[in-house]
């Protein structure tokens, strides 16, 4: 079967690429179509993501490089992320500068693109765009992959101080619960509730209290996605965060998980797919906030206890 | 040196000298030789116990002893090739030897392999579990 047979009948499956209208920024969502029309433009860098990074090497869009969320973005040392410099040679390296658009693709509903997106953000790069749908809207697309190691010339990158308007820490996500202002927890609902405080088989991992933070609603991350990877419509999404949970795109708001992964995804939906104006990714999340020390916490389905 | 020692030593070897991007490669290798799941485990797969929880990706392990020699039969999503390649080596490994010598499996593999490295520290503790619980349930298991 051709392409474009597949392509047809997949139609009524699946999102419709070609008409993202209503979305708040449009720009920032590309198509494969996209992606396949600009794979040898020297003003686009196209970048993989992956949770598995063996995915990469196993087969990756012709000409894009792999940016690693755990190797590449993260402090070995501090649990941080890379600092201006590393991420300053990062780019340099990748053969990204300034005025480089970057797309971020990879799997799992790009997730882990979203989450590398968030951190080009955090140091200022101007223009950045995901793929919409990522690995598995490129698969059902019926398009090539590669695995040839990619490598480009150098390039000069100046990164700007970490930008804080869309990084939360501990502190301030506190005074926030204290406010009574909007926050999302994005993690499945039995961990909102705090009946699965850890990955079974993975206690290293876990936070000492299970829960979620007073006040968070839950809105378990997968929802904004379709079967095909592709985010949900602005209708769609709209009913899920504004009819539904009445949040307002101008109240600050602040989104978690456990380690800060699954929230940017979410972070990106409501900014740049709902034009909500001030959200931040709280990426110490529950693995901070469940090990902390008199910080409040509720367990069980209610996002906060009733009064008294 | 034991069976199990002498054969992931072999595999160790092949792993220490690659580059980075050569060790994911002949990790690949060996997610692509692991066999099918047996027709008689797929009924079984419904058991949550048999699930690591690892992500959201589904992985299906069952260490299991019979006259006293190990086997590992596992299936791995393709969408965690990594997971994949790391279960089969260790399929490798101790499949047909005797149940205390999968007891000898070097936690400290990853790090010989130099995959530690190239797989992050979350990642790396993922597989870490995932060998220690396949050597506690192998240590544990009533032959069957």
């Amino acid at each position: 079967m051709d392409y474009h047979s597949q392509l047809f009948l997949k139609s009524h499956a699946v999102k419709e690429h070609w008409a993202m209208p209503d979305y708040a920024h449009p720009d920032v969502l590309v198509s494969t179509a996209w992606v396949a029309d600009h794979l040898t433009d020297p003003q686009v860098r196209i970048v993989e993501s992956d949770e598995d990074r063996a995915l990469y090497t196993q087969g990756h869009i012709p000409g894009a490089v792999e940016i690693d969320w755990q190797v590449d973005l993260q402090n070995q040392v501090v649990r941080d992320y890379i600092d201006r410099a590393a991420f300053e040679k990062l780019c340099a390296e990748r053969g990204i500068s300034n005025d480089t658009t970057v797309v971020f693709y990879g799997d799992k509903n790009n997730w882990w693109a979203c989450y590398a997106f968030w951190v080009f953000k955090l140091y200022g790069h101007k223009d950045c765009r995901v793929m919409d749908g990522g690995r598995k809207r490129w698969e059902l697309d019926g398009r090539a992959w590669s695995n040839d190691r990619v490598t480009y010339p150098h390039a000069h990158y100046k990164a700007t101080e970490q930008d804080n308007s869309i990084r939360a820490l501990r502190d301030e996500v506190l005074k926030h619960q204290r406010a009574g202002k909007q926050l999302l927890d994005v993690r499945s609902p039995e961990e909102y509730r705090g009946e699965r405080m850890h990955m079974p088989d993975y206690p290293n991992e876990g936070a000492i209290r299970g829960g979620h933070i007073p006040g968070a609603n839950n809105v378990p991350w997968p929802m904004n996605c379709n079967e095909d990877g592709t985010f949900k419509s602005a209708k769609e999404l709209e009913k899920l965060y504004i009819r539904e949970l009445k949040m307002k795109r101008r109240s600050p708001t602040i989104a978690y998980c456990r380690i800060g992964e699954r929230s940017s995804l979410t972070w990106f939906v409501l900014t740049y797919l709902l034009g909500f104006g001030n959200v931040k990714n709280y990426d110490g999340s529950w693995l901070e906030w469940g090990n902390c020390v008199g910080v409040p916490i509720v367990k069980g389905a209610a996002p906060s206890h009733p009064t008294a | 040196m034991n069976g199990v020692n002498e054969r992931l030593g072999a595999i160790i070897g092949e792993f220490a000298d690659l580059d980075g991007r050569e060790k994911l490669e002949l990790l690949l290798d060996y997610a692509a030789g692991l066999p099918p799941l047996p027709p008689e485990y797929q009924t079984r797969k419904t058991a949550e116990d048999r699930r690591v929880h690892e992500c959201q990706t589904p992985v299906f392990l069952w260490p299991e002893v019979t006259d006293g020699t190990s086997r590992l039969t596992a299936e791995v999503a393709p969408e965690a090739p990594t997971v994949k390649g790391f279960v089969a080596i260790l399929a490798d490994a101790v499949n047909g030897r005797p149940v205390a010598e999968a007891a000898t499996l070097p936690d400290d593999m990853l790090e010989r392999m130099g995959l530690a490295d190239v797989l992050g520290i979350l990642r790396s503790r993922g597989l870490r579990a995932i060998l220690a619980r396949i050597k506690r349930e192998l240590a544990g298991t009533t032959p069957a």
